[in-house]
């Protein structure tokens, strides 16, 4: 074999070098991605894990193949590690709520200010503090695992296509055929403010399983209609301020082109 | 001589925090453990929100412990609304918090204390030649997953457990064979026990006070009086002794109790309720050189380890015990109110107090674990750091780390940002 060849193969072979890191957050993602118990160590013989400060020593490496980032950014020192890293990594994928969509903790620009004024204690937090948002506000994410928290499965199909370099399917059907496929019966039916309808499946519909109304943690899907589901949820008659809380919990900055106005503060 | 010890990112914890620390002459002049996680105020998140809705938002604090956060909320709120759960509601929360307890100290322990005792930069890089270790963490960490999931629905962030009840309740075949894993893995809690009592531990005793739930019943987890040095505080009296307070910069507030600083977590738990302990846990320590009460913060990894053979005990009896009945939430009249809630998690005591209006969260309060031992570790850190000035700089900043690690801190969940309620005494 030809030196030049050798070299090819060798490149070829090569682990994906991956990093996961979180800025502000509840460190769940990454736990889903430990937590994947009989397969942690099978993982690490697919890719090249060079950063995990959760579980391991700053190490870093200069170039990322790929970098999973959970979180939102929150305070300045998000942004600036948010941009830092976007540097380093050819893929960047967003894992969570917070990291795709803001989560709860965005949440916040929904609420006047006096809400949580009392709770901003000292000067230096309103020098650092920033407005909630997901991270495509500020750097190109190249692929979304969305949900609170992110499904197990769905994480490890990801980094099992990446490495076979295929390209991530992203799924499409509401939470509504997960659910059922699970065989549960209609939680809007029994009078619950249930999102499944316009949500993003993939999630194994495992609230309405555990017989709590959808959430939408997960996102819209592509073609939700959200003002025939407000008008739908109001003729059930749920309080439409308690409706938009519920919509605007996980995914409040994402429903601006779909309908709801963003940044209405609502108390 | 004078030294300058910089962490701005520590890391095998959960969460961000930095440490600075100046020594000046064999003596530390500026100790500053701190968060710096962004805020995301949860406390102003469910202001106004239904009160139903405060254990699903308050949850999303913290991924390693949102049963602790889904079961201290629910509590907080019935006692605001003014509801009493049955006795089969909490024998399942009960188990959602043992579950939890179990895999998040096999985390805590095998993937962010022990390489540091082993000489390792991670459990990652420990595979090769600790495999069998790492194997009987995973199997742990599952177990406790898999006794979440099966109770209430996920195992991170549960779904099923609400105010009033479970909304799902799990079946009798899922609770034994939750039973047959728990037996299963009994004797995966037992060596981690052996494996901890055999660790180097460096030489250092700093008494503080160590606070923690006690009841009458056994081995506290969600009800009890706070105890500490045969002092009981009720739970609702709970602005009477605690104080919280914030240090510029840092984006976690500090709690003392009486003005001075204190302990919580599985040390503390131990060190004031170890006659409550399983028959097979007070085994393991009878087995080890070590004794309780322990004033050597180090132990709290020992001390977890412990608690992880009396957790799986405990699951194993509540299993026994409970016979399911078919119960669904029931319908509730809402009263106004206000409701405080402390239970033992992990890492130590949780606080969720809420006032609520006509069925809505009018105002919140959380205090979290990693909170209240702020102070303690800062304290600890400046009274052992003057005992290893010999050690060159790198290894100095391990014994810190391991220091730190010890206490299992959670910097995710103590930023929340609390209203300062300090006062000088």
């Amino acid at each position: 074999m030809l030196r030049k060849q050798k070299i090819e193969k060798k490149k070829k072979n090569k682990k994906p070098v991956v990093g996961f890191y979180a800025i502000t957050g509840c460190q769940g993602c990454l736990l889903s991605v430990l937590f994947n118990e009989d397969k942690l160590f099978d993982l690490t013989k697919l890719i090249d894990i060079k950063a995990f400060p959760f579980i391991k020593q700053l190490e870093g490496a200069k170039e990322f193949d790929v970098v999973f980032m959970e979180g939102l950014v929150a305070k300045k020192n998000d942004l600036k590690e948010l941009k830092e890293i976007r540097a380093k990594t050819k893929v960047l994928v967003a894992i969570g709520a917070c990291a795709c969509t803001g989560g709860i903790p965005a949440f916040r620009n929904f609420m006047k200010e006096d809400n949580y004024k009392h709770l901003v204690y000292h000067k230096a937090m309103h020098l650092t503090d920033m407005k909630p948002t997901p991270i495509d506000k500020y750097v190109k994410v190249d692929y979304y695992l969305p949900g609170c928290p992110p499904d197990k499965n769905e994480i490890l199909t990801f980094i099992k296509d990446f490495v076979l370099g295929k390209k991530p399917e992203i799924y499409k059907k509401p939470v509504c055929f997960d659910c059922r496929k699970e065989g549960n019966p209609c939680l809007l039916d029994s009078g619950k403010l249930c999102l499944g309808p316009i949500t993003r499946g993939n999630c194994g519909a495992v609230c309405p399983s555990g017989g709590l109304e959808c959430w939408g943690c997960r996102g819209p899907t592509d073609d939700a209609n959200i003002k025939t589901m407000m008008s739908l949820l109001e003729k059930k008659g749920f309080d439409v301020s308690h409706i938009k809380k519920r919509m605007k919990s996980f995914v409040g900055l994402k429903l601006a082109k779909k309908g709801i106005d963003t940044y209405e503060q609502e108390y | 001589m004078s030294k300058n010890i910089k962490l701005s990112h520590i890391t095998k914890i959960e969460g961000h925090a930095s440490l600075n620390l100046s020594i000046d002459n064999g003596k530390v002049k500026k100790c500053e453990l701190q968060s710096t996680e962004g805020s995301r105020y949860f406390e102003g998140l469910v202001k106004g929100r239904i009160y139903e809705e405060a254990p699903e938002i308050t949850s999303r604090i913290c991924g390693i412990c949102s049963s602790a956060h889904t079961v201290c909320a629910i509590q907080a709120m019935e006692r605001a609304i003014k509801f009493k759960p049955s006795e089969q509601t909490i024998m399942l929360r009960e188990l959602m918090t043992l579950g939890e307890r179990i895999r998040s100290h096999a985390t805590h322990l095998y993937f962010l204390a022990l390489p540091d005792f082993l000489g390792y930069e991670s459990a990652l890089a420990m595979a090769q030649k600790y495999k069998r270790e790492l194997s009987t963490a995973l199997r742990l960490v599952k177990l406790g997953n898999n006794i979440v999931k099966k109770v209430a629905g996920r195992d991170i962030h549960p779904v099923s457990a609400q105010v009033s009840g479970f909304l799902t309740l799990p079946t009798q075949e899922s609770l034994d064979e939750i039973k047959e894993e728990t037996d299963e893995r009994k004797s995966d809690a037992i060596t981690t026990a052996e494996l901890f009592a055999k660790l180097e531990y460096p030489d250092f005793e700093r008494k503080t006070q160590y606070f923690s739930l006690r009841n009458k019943f056994g081995y506290a987890t969600l009800y009890g009086d706070l105890v500490s040095e045969s002092s009981n505080f009720p739970q609702k009296e709970l602005h009477s002794y605690l104080k919280e307070y914030h240090q510029e910069h840092g984006t976690s507030n500090f709690v003392v109790k009486r003005g001075m600083s204190y302990m919580v977590g599985a040390l503390s738990r131990i060190n004031n309720n170890f006659d409550q302990l399983s028959k097979d846990a007070k085994k393991v320590v009878k087995k080890a050189k070590h004794k309780f009460p322990n004033f050597n913060p180090f132990m709290n990894n020992f001390a977890q380890a412990i608690e992880l053979v009396h957790c799986l005990d405990r699951v194993s009896e509540i299993i026994d015990f409970v016979e399911l009945k078919h119960e669904k939430p029931h319908e509730i009249k809402i009263k106004d109110g206000h409701g405080i809630a402390a239970i033992e998690v992990p890492r130590g005591i949780l606080w969720h107090e809420y006032t609520v209006k006509a069925g809505k969260i009018k105002a919140a309060n959380i205090i979290t674990p990693t909170c209240q031992n702020l102070r303690n570790m800062n304290d600890d850190i400046k009274a052992f750091v003057p005992t290893i000035l010999d050690l060159p700089k790198e290894k100095m900043i391990l014994e810190i780390e391991k220091l730190i690690r010890a206490y299992d801190p959670c910097f995710s969940c103590s930023t929340h940002f609390l209203k300062v309620k300090f006062k000088r005494t």
